[in-house]
């Protein structure tokens, strides 16, 4: 559904790009495809109206500059208005140099509250922050053992009590969270609407003065996102919202709803059940998710963080250059798996996700990943340096070493011939991205070129 | 649930009502055929082209065009309240083919576009089958599997089902099959403690099937009526874990798969219960945390989607928060 949604709402888009004239109708396609876009993606109703007819005031009677043509003109105001509905404010979470610096985490249930809190404790530790957690959610049955769990997992104390009164735990802990530089703080999920969770939270926000108050979102929540993002904002005034589960199908128009009615920025997405999949938030990548288009920005500071810049120049030297040998092919997929899953990675690239690749493609791929990477362990120093060297009899030894069969072992040199190939393309002048893809044996998407 | 959609709907429904009789009022046509009959006075035919006419005044066919227009305020209408996308669509083409074409009794407009709304959404829901009857007639233990997305109360819905069970005088043992989240087996635990039902518990990391075996075996050999199975939370798009769940129901040969999702799951419910139900054909369904949607719309929208009966819908955290779906209940609250 999503997916004819999108595709219509670029064919729209391309329409626009391709007309000469900006008339009155064009540009209510162009709003009612949106519209039908956001609302699919869980938008707020009135919100998408609101906003809808924002883009349709602009577009009718702004004059763009005269550098500027029409339907640039108006991709830039949807764009733009797009973006306006996170809030202006910084999507960083400044910690402060205070002791600690607490950020306390509110939510429904089931949202992912803990699972956050891990999240954020093992991306603040890295960062070379002492981090502590606090279990205040003293309803769900084990969820003080979660916590606990989930930092020893990071190595960081975790404060948990079978008290079972919220305030009373934080008294008996309290002189001791001096000695951290961040305290995050997990709290009962529960209906927003229901009388003594928001008696809870209210005292316990007195009590705790947070100097952040994040409200973890799923991305699939749907309309009654609106009223609950409210209601959490009334009672413990948020200042930042983590959306979750963005690894699955779901857009994150609820989450987005919630931003905008908190006035809050989202700070942070959840891409997964692992400590690391975590994201800072970028709006232009999750307006380009919520209307179904690639993002590059997210993809290269993915990357960036994935290998150190000279690693990197010293691979790209290579690729030019068309010296390129296992022992490289090694270090790139070193690279990429500390990216995340292929198919995660592949989703932010622009135009991939028009490839359509399935799913289940992609998850094969990576199971052989990993086995090539047990082939690659298994190889000497000489014959990474120099595959050629390969012959059948060391194709035996390797298989018996990995674990693998001669034919694995035979597609990965395969590969690797191939990959070397796609490399002297490269070499020197502006890659042929045409020729490239025929390499590949993919298909151009439309408008790649 | 569904109190909201219900004020919603018949204010909608008579606004658009509304809409039709004014526009049968102001009809050009008609009342030039009306002023056209003042000057041809009355003859022998008079009385047959009279009849003609107050049946044009009184009966009105919509134009395409017109009920779209029309349709405009119910689809906002439902999207407000959480029916998916591809859903209200499906309305739309039943309303559509029920409401075009059709001479419309202009007193009666309100009652036919209610009427045949409420049709379309109860063709939605199908008819649940009796869990409890059903268990109560096999003599093995009777196996359930629960699974769902991560985070939407898969254990709390197991331990409420347990009580159930109990007030209708049947014994259960819980498989803690999720070995993968954090603390997951000391969750159930604890509900089966309070419950005082045995449990059989994996390792963490251990493989979730061997848990499904181990607790079925011992069902077996005590007698249990119910074996309940929780399941590691997953997402519907992980083809790994998908084929993990396939795995699960094929050592575990459950006389029931339960899907269980939130109500509060805006458009992506679809998604959700239509891989689920692709993966493992499960049997029905348990919506949860209805205290915190009030809007009903994701049961309307899974049902559709799935054609498969919801049985039970669950809210809070108490054990007895648990209640059977009625189709007919429901949309009678809806239409009133």
């Amino acid at each position: 559904m999503l997916e004819k949604l999108s595709t219509s709402l670029k064919g729209t888009l391309s329409k626009v790009a391709k007309s000469i004239f900006l008339d009155k109708n064009l540009i209510e396609e162009l709003v009612k495809e949106l519209q039908r876009s956001l609302l699919a993606s869980d938008v707020n109703v009135s919100l998408v109206f609101e906003l809808s007819e924002k883009i349709k005031t602009r577009a009718l009677k702004e004059k763009p500059p005269k550098t500027v043509s029409p339907k640039e003109h108006i991709i830039k105001i949807v764009y733009e208005e797009l973006v306006n509905l996170f809030g202006k404010k910084s999507y960083e979470l400044k910690i402060e140099k205070k002791k600690p610096f607490k950020i306390m985490f509110v939510g429904l249930y089931g949202s992912g509250k803990t699972t956050s809190i891990s999240k954020l404790a093992n991306y603040y530790t890295k960062k070379n922050y002492k981090v502590a957690t606090l279990g205040l959610d003293i309803h769900r049955p084990a969820a003080p053992e979660q916590l606990k769990q989930l930092s020893d997992q990071i190595n960081i104390p975790s404060f948990i009590s079978k008290e079972k009164d919220s305030i009373k735990i934080y008294k008996e802990f309290e002189k001791e969270f001096s000695q951290y530089d961040i305290l995050l703080i997990d709290t009962a999920g529960r209906d927003a609407l229901s009388d003594d969770l928001i008696k809870e939270l209210s005292s316990l926000n007195k009590k705790i003065k947070p100097d952040e108050t994040l409200l973890v979102m799923s991305a699939d929540i749907g309309q009654t996102a609106l009223e609950q993002a409210k209601k959490f904002h009334e009672t413990c005034n948020v200042t930042g919202v983590i959306a979750t589960k963005m690894d699955g199908t779901a857009k994150g128009g609820g989450a987005l709803t919630g931003a905008a009615a908190t006035k809050a920025p989202i700070k942070f997405i959840g891409t997964g059940e692992k400590i690391n999949d975590l994201e800072t938030f970028d709006p232009t990548g999750f307006v380009s998710r919520l209307l179904g288009m690639g993002d590059l920005k997210t993809l290269l500071e993915k990357v960036e963080d994935a290998m150190s810049e000279e690693e990197a120049k010293d691979l790209g030297k290579k690729f030019l250059k068309g010296d390129f040998n296992l022992l490289d092919l090694y270090e790139q997929m070193e690279a990429m798996s500390k990216m995340g899953p292929i198919s995660k990675v592949t989703e932010l690239i622009p135009g991939f996700s028009q490839l359509k690749l399935p799913k289940d493609v992609l998850q094969v791929q990576e199971g052989k990943l990993k086995k090539w990477k047990f082939i690659l362990d298994s190889l000497t120093q000489e014959e990474l340096e120099n595959p050629e060297i390969i012959t059948s009899s060391r194709i035996q030894r390797i298989a018996s070493g990995s674990g693998t069969t001669t034919r694995e072992i035979r597609e990965l040199l395969k590969q690797y011939k191939q990959s070397k190939k796609v490399m002297k393309l490269m070499k020197g002048k502006e890659p042929n991205m045409e020729k490239l893809m025929k390499k590949f044996k993919g298909k151009l998407p439309k408008g790649f070129t | 649930m569904f109190k909201l959609l219900k004020e919603k709907l018949s204010k909608t429904v008579s606004k658009i009502s509304e809409t039709i009789k004014k526009d049968v009022e102001t009809s050009p046509e008609e009342t030039k055929e009306k002023e056209d009959i003042k000057k041809g006075g009355i003859g022998t035919a008079g009385s047959d082209v009279l009849k003609k006419v107050k049946e044009k005044v009184t009966h009105k066919k919509l134009s395409e065009d017109k009920f779209d227009k029309l349709f405009q305020e119910l689809e906002i209408t439902l999207l407000e309240n959480n029916v998916a996308f591809e859903v209200i669509e499906k309305i739309k083409d039943d309303l559509k083919q029920e409401i075009l074409n059709q001479p419309l009794k202009r007193s009666q407009i309100s009652k036919q576009i209610k009427e045949t709304l409420e049709n379309s959404i109860k063709d939605l829901f199908q008819e649940p089958e009796n869990l409890i009857e059903k268990i109560k007639h096999k003599t093995e233990p009777f196996v359930i599997v629960f699974f769902g997305v991560n985070g939407v109360g898969k254990t709390s819905t197991i331990a409420k089902f347990v009580k159930l069970l109990q007030k209708n005088n049947l014994t259960s043992i819980l498989a803690a099959a999720d070995t993968f989240r954090a603390a997951s087996q000391e969750q159930i635990e604890e509900w089966a403690n309070k419950l005082e039902v045995p449990l059989v518990k994996g390792q963490y990391g251990s493989d979730p099937a061997s848990v499904c075996f181990d607790a079925i075996q011992k069902a077996k050999s005590k007698n249990t009526n119910v074996v309940l199975i929780d399941t590691a939370g997953r997402m519907h798009s992980n083809t790994d874990l998908m084929d993990e769940l396939r795995k699960i129901i094929k050592v575990s040969q459950p006389d029931e798969k339960i899907f269980v999702g939130e109500s509060i799951t805006g458009n992506d419910c679809i998604d959700q219960a239509r891989l689920f139900n692709e993966a493992v054909d499960f049997n029905s369904m348990i919506l949860t945390k209805t205290d915190i949607d009030e809007k009903g719309g994701a049961a309307i929208s899974v049902s559709y989607i799935t054609q498969k009966p919801i049985i039970y819908l669950t809210s809070g955290q108490l054990l007895d928060d648990i209640v059977k779906f009625d189709k007919e209940k429901i949309t009678k609250t809806l239409f009133g």
